[in-house]
């Protein structure tokens, strides 16, 4: 291993070649690693960009037709609902990280609280995010049936009211059912990342703070989600990209539908590529998703990681 | 029943799998044991695998060669299908080919043309085969691909026990139109039957194949093409989407949805045949596999329906001023074009096409009876069949009007087509579209992907695909 | 009753509404698995029964197809952690510990990678895999899921790293122990648990991907998310076979989990030794 070839002539070299190779050192660290992904990632993303501007659907024809220019980035954004779907894309990835990250930290608190059988419950609490998310589709696909699905006979039973098409066929729940099911997985897990933070704020400042006559929310936002903030913009860059991706719930659970109601970009691309193979345009439609990603990841930068990294 | 010594074979060749994998190093592929005489299969899980998967030790015993079945959701089918034939690296001997897929299969020669395998062998007895069936599910210009495994018409089942208390009779064939159909089924809804309150019908609405799959048929039946000319004559893909016909086909489709349970507008092909077995929907019309599996109240169950014995089964309602065009579809079997065991694989498709094969899968009474859909045509006439499965005489009927290249041509980018015509019907009973603007934008995307895909105008050589040029294959095959 | 003792009710019961909701649909799930079938669907809830284990023994036994794919799984998940954890480890290292230029890009970088969506690898990898002879193994399997792996593995680990304070290592450096030797006594022991954690949630995420085996596996070769799908047939899912698949693939993370769940806490809370 790198280190190990480091460290047995740290002792012994000059200290002008000791420095040499303590710069050095990182990059032999990280090397393998960024020539590993460098490897798996520069291949599809450079196959995608050359064939994003050909002509080759896989039902017409084993190989690509031709260069066609710009048409499969303007087929991309003109048929397939793409507008709509990156308004679905992003709005359930904002609202979705905003509820995961809020609720796991409230839940980290709960956590926090020194209660009979609290390990066994904490414990516990993780399960639902070492679930596979197809698998948590068929749950949620059984638990929101509108017949005899659980949750809309919790629903009825408790008198409030329920689209008449169920919840995954009304298209303004169908999205935010979608939703649901993964706020139920991953909320677990931003509870658990979030309590261990917690358990690193100490006891004293929150208790001199609270002497001083500082109330549950000032603390909550002076003290502990400064000194959280780490974990917490960590989990919520994750969730963020998770949910940014999300297809497999939506495939199990509505297939975009009703009408284009629950459509995300990743959802049109596993259509245009894995259903329709049509490798050109979604080979644009990923180049479109990259270039997406790097302004979100740009904001990410300039806002939310300024200090952290 | 299952062949024990076929049982433990299979058995023990998965332990010494398991052993070798374990054996060497961790991550390489595991070893098949060469010796031994093997077909892998490779299917779509729909009911026929069921029946399948309780014979195969029936041609294990026979033939001495062990078959390896597996089993796949549609759309894992179809990735891993197209993968592998990229890869040229097939995993299976055995595929199920959708007859949406074979044109595609078989030009970029992922399957091979059974032509000559079909052509020396005397067991084959191809004549009774259905032709029908043949020329939707298995043909492309002039070469057979596949071969049947399962072979669906669509009819409609509905409830003598609602008719009665309505008072209300199904009409004979020649009168029953789609607006005696649409008629009958507004007095059926809101009936209470056996002490559930009646939807009058129910829907397949969920997108892209279950609503295209039960919305064609529809308009098929009322004449609507999706093309200008296809199959037949000389090919032109200009879309005839946006025609009076398919409005009119829609508006009513909309109106059969209004007579549904609202969720059926994310209804798949189970969720809407369920419904109907459940117990309170009056009529609705389906792929034939509906006439046995509305007989259990879950899929493969094997409880029977708490109204199994009310249903009742009738032909599919015309339009007089249109030919009758029923939907034809189902499973077949092909074998990749470069699978090892191209002999053994070919040895399976025979046998389980066969009019044997396919009778032993009937008989299989693990779930209840839970297969009739042959595709030979002596199985209909076949007396401890028709003790069975009684409504197939009518089957049969439907099966030999069926035209699956009408109501959804395998044309080159079909399943783009599906995608974009699922979706903007499925807008329509969701309600943010009208049928005349849902079909006008359908048809404005069908041109930009046709002509997207050099489609159209159209120009690779034609075939003149007919009834008649499979009836002819069928004879040379002789 | 004093303030004391309602607060405490108060936080029973929010304990309480928590493991129902999220722990409730889990077992929910279980019970779909061993219910009779034709209780499924039934409204209100039938609890209780006698339970048939029948879906077990067809999806495990015989014709027990998903037997086979829980072994992969397992070879497959275990594999990717195994590779993951070389590569990650030292990176992870070197970006807490040293200084240097572009390190903060290259964290995004990382970051960037976790975005990428990986439906849009299937096609280019499996293509590749392809001309390398590489598909239907588990090493395809295992190689591609480190596209996910090791961007996830250096941000946790990373942050475990950051929590161990430098001057331990940089002490005993004084006392004259080499580097290899620090890092096998003093930061390894103390890296462990976010080890376990970051192993834990990295084997989570092998386990858990559908998407690469989907292209990638074949019937040898394919793990049990893609089982599970088997049962969602066009013309009908078998509801309680699905139950079972789902129930198995779910346990070999919950057992982890249970087993090893002191680590999770343990290992994410490095945190309070500095306070």
């Amino acid at each position: 291993m790198a280190a190990v070839a480091y460290a047995d002539g740290a002792r012994t070299t000059p200290p002008s070649r000791e420095k040499r190779r303590r710069q050095r050192l990182p990059l032999i660290l990280i090397a393998p690693s960024i020539i590993l992904l460098t490897a798996l990632v520069a291949f599809p993303l450079v196959f995608s960009l050359r064939n994003s501007f050909c002509f080759w659907n896989l039902q017409m024809s084993p190989k690509p037709l031709g260069f066609i220019g710009l048409g499969n980035y303007r087929a991309a954004i003109e048929q397939s609902d793409f507008v709509e779907a990156l308004r679905h894309t992003l709005t359930i990835a904002v609202v979705g990280t905003a509820i995961e990250v809020a609720l796991g930290l409230a839940i980290a608190h709960l956590l926090a609280v020194r209660l009979v059988g609290m390990n066994f419950c904490r414990a516990l609490l993780i399960m639902p995010t070492t679930i596979a998310p197809i698998v948590t589709g068929f749950l949620f696909r059984y638990m929101y049936d509108a017949q005899g699905g659980l949750i809309p006979w919790l629903i009825r039973t408790a008198h409030l009211p329920l689209p008449a098409q169920g919840l995954l066929g009304n298209e303004h729940t169908a999205l935010w059912a979608v939703l649901a099911a993964d706020i139920w997985q991953w909320t677990p897990f931003c509870a658990i990342v979030l309590f261990a933070g917690l358990l690193s704020v100490p006891d004293e400042i929150v208790e001199a703070a609270r002497i001083d006559g500082a109330g549950g929310w000032t603390i909550l936002r002076r003290i502990t989600i400064p000194m959280i903030r780490k974990p917490m913009a960590f989990v919520a860059a994750l969730r963020l990209m998770q949910i940014f991706n999300l297809f497999d719930l939506v495939l199990v659970l509505t297939r975009g539908g009703p009408g284009s109601a629950s459509r995300t970009l990743s959802y049109n691309l596993y259509q245009q590529g894995l259903v329709d193979f049509n490798i050109g345009l979604s080979s644009a439609s990923t180049w479109l998703i990259v270039i997406i990603v790097n302004v979100l990841i740009a904001l990410f930068a300039v806002f939310a990681f300024k200090d952290i990294v | 029943m299952a062949d024990h010594s076929g049982t433990v074979t299979r058995r023990t060749a998965m332990k010494a799998g398991l052993a070798t994998a374990l054996a060497a190093a961790p991550l390489a592929r595991p070893a098949i044991a060469a010796s031994k005489k093997v077909v892998r299969v490779l299917v779509v899980a729909d009911p026929f695998y069921y029946a399948l998967r309780e014979v195969t030790g029936q041609f294990e015993a026979e033939t001495g060669i062990t078959v390896e079945l597996e089993n796949l959701a549609y759309d894992a089918l179809q990735a891993r299908l197209v993968s592998s034939s990229i890869a040229r690296k097939p995993d299976a001997d055995v595929v199920t080919v959708d007859q949406m897929w074979t044109g595609q299969y078989l030009d970029s020669n992922w399957i091979m043309p059974l032509d000559a395998m079909m052509k020396g062998d005397k067991d084959l007895d191809l004549a009774d085969f259905i032709p029908e069936v043949l020329y939707s599910l298995n043909t492309w210009r002039g070469h057979f691909a596949t071969l049947p495994i399962a072979s669906y018409g669509q009819g409609v089942m509905y409830r003598k026990d609602a008719f009665a208390a309505q008072k209300l009779t199904m009409p004979d064939p020649a009168s029953f139109t789609w607006d005696a159909y649409l008629d009958l089924i507004k007095k059926l809804d809101g009936a209470t039957v056996g002490g559930k309150k009646l939807f009058g019908t129910v829907v397949a609405g969920s997108q892209p194949q279950p609503i295209v799959h039960m919305y064609t048929q529809l308009a098929a039946s009322m004449g609507v093409h999706w093309f200008k000319e296809f199959p037949e004559g000389k090919w032109d893909f200009t879309p005839t989407i946006n025609t009076p016909e398919n409005v009119a086909a829609l508006t009513m489709y909309e109106q059969l949805y209004k007579l549904s349970p609202p969720e059926a507008i994310n209804f798949n092909w189970f969720e809407a045949g369920m419904r109907f077995a459940h117990g309170d929907i009056g009529m609705f019309y389906w792929w034939t596999p509906y006439f046995y599996l509305t007989q259990r109240d879950g899929y493969m169950t094997g409880k029977p329906s708490p109204v199994g014995d009310q249903i009742g089964f009738a032909t599919l309602p015309h339009d007089p001023k249109h030919p009758q065009v029923i939907s034809a579809g189902g499973w077949s079997l092909g074998i990749p074009s470069y699978a090892p065991n191209q002999d053994n694989a070919w040895q399976f498709i025979k046998w389980a096409t066969s009019a044997k094969g396919q009778k032993a899968m009937a008989l299989v009474d693990k779930f209840g009876h839970q297969f009739s859909d042959f595709g030979r045509a002596s199985l209909y006439d076949d007396a401890d069949l028709q003790k069975l499965y009684p409504y197939l005489p009518l089957q049969l009927a439907l099966l030999k009007q069926s035209n699956g290249k009408i109501v959804r041509p395998p044309a080159p980018v079909y399943t783009t087509l599906e995608g974009i015509y699922g979706l903007n019907l499925n807008r329509v009973l969701a309600g943010n579209s009208s049928p005349s603007v849902a079909l006008s934008a359908t048809s404005d995307l069908f041109d930009n992907v046709l002509k997207g895909n050099y489609l159209l105008p159209y120009q690779l050589p034609s075939y003149d695909d007919t009834l008649d040029a499979t009836k002819k294959l069928i004879a040379s095959m002789a | 009753m004093s303030r004391g003792i309602v607060l405490k009710l108060w936080l029973y019961a929010a304990l309480l509404l928590l493991m129902v909701v999220f722990i409730g649909p889990i077992l929910w799930f279980f019970l779909l698995a061993i219910r009779p079938p034709e209780t499924a669907f039934q409204m209100p809830p039938v609890l209780f029964f006698r339970p048939e284990w029948n879906a077990f023994y067809e999806t495990f036994v015989n014709p027990g197809t998903n037997a086979r794919q829980l072994f992969n799984s397992l070879i497959v998940a275990g594999g990717a952690v195994l590779l993951n954890l070389p590569f990650s480890i030292p990176a992870a290292y070197a970006i807490s510990r040293f200084t240097f230029r572009g390190r903060k890009n290259l964290m995004l970088w990382y970051l960037g990678l976790l975005m990428a969506p990986p439906v849009a690898f299937l096609i280019p990898y499996f293509l590749v895999a392809t001309a390398v002879g590489l598909t239907g193994t588990y090493l395809a399997m295992v190689l591609v899921l480190q596209t996910i792996m090791v961007p996830f593995s250096v941000w946790l680990l990373k942050s475990f790293f950051d929590d161990i304070p430098a001057d331990l290592e940089a002490s005993a450096a004084l006392d004259g122990a080499r580097l290899h030797e620090i890092w096998w006594h003093i930061t390894l022991p103390l890296a462990t648990p976010g080890l376990i954690v970051t192993a834990m949630f990295a084997f989570v995420f092998a386990w858990n991907n559908a998407a690469f085996p989907l292209v990638l596996s074949d019937q040898d070769t394919a793990t049990l998310p893609i089982g599970t799908l088997g049962y969602f047939g066009s013309a009908g899912i078998t509801w309680n076979n699905i139950g079972a698949a789902a129930v198995a693939a779910m346990l070999p993370p919950m057992l982890i989990f249970l087993v090893m769940g002191r680590y999770v806490v343990r290992g994410l809370t490095f945190g309070s030794i500095k306070g």
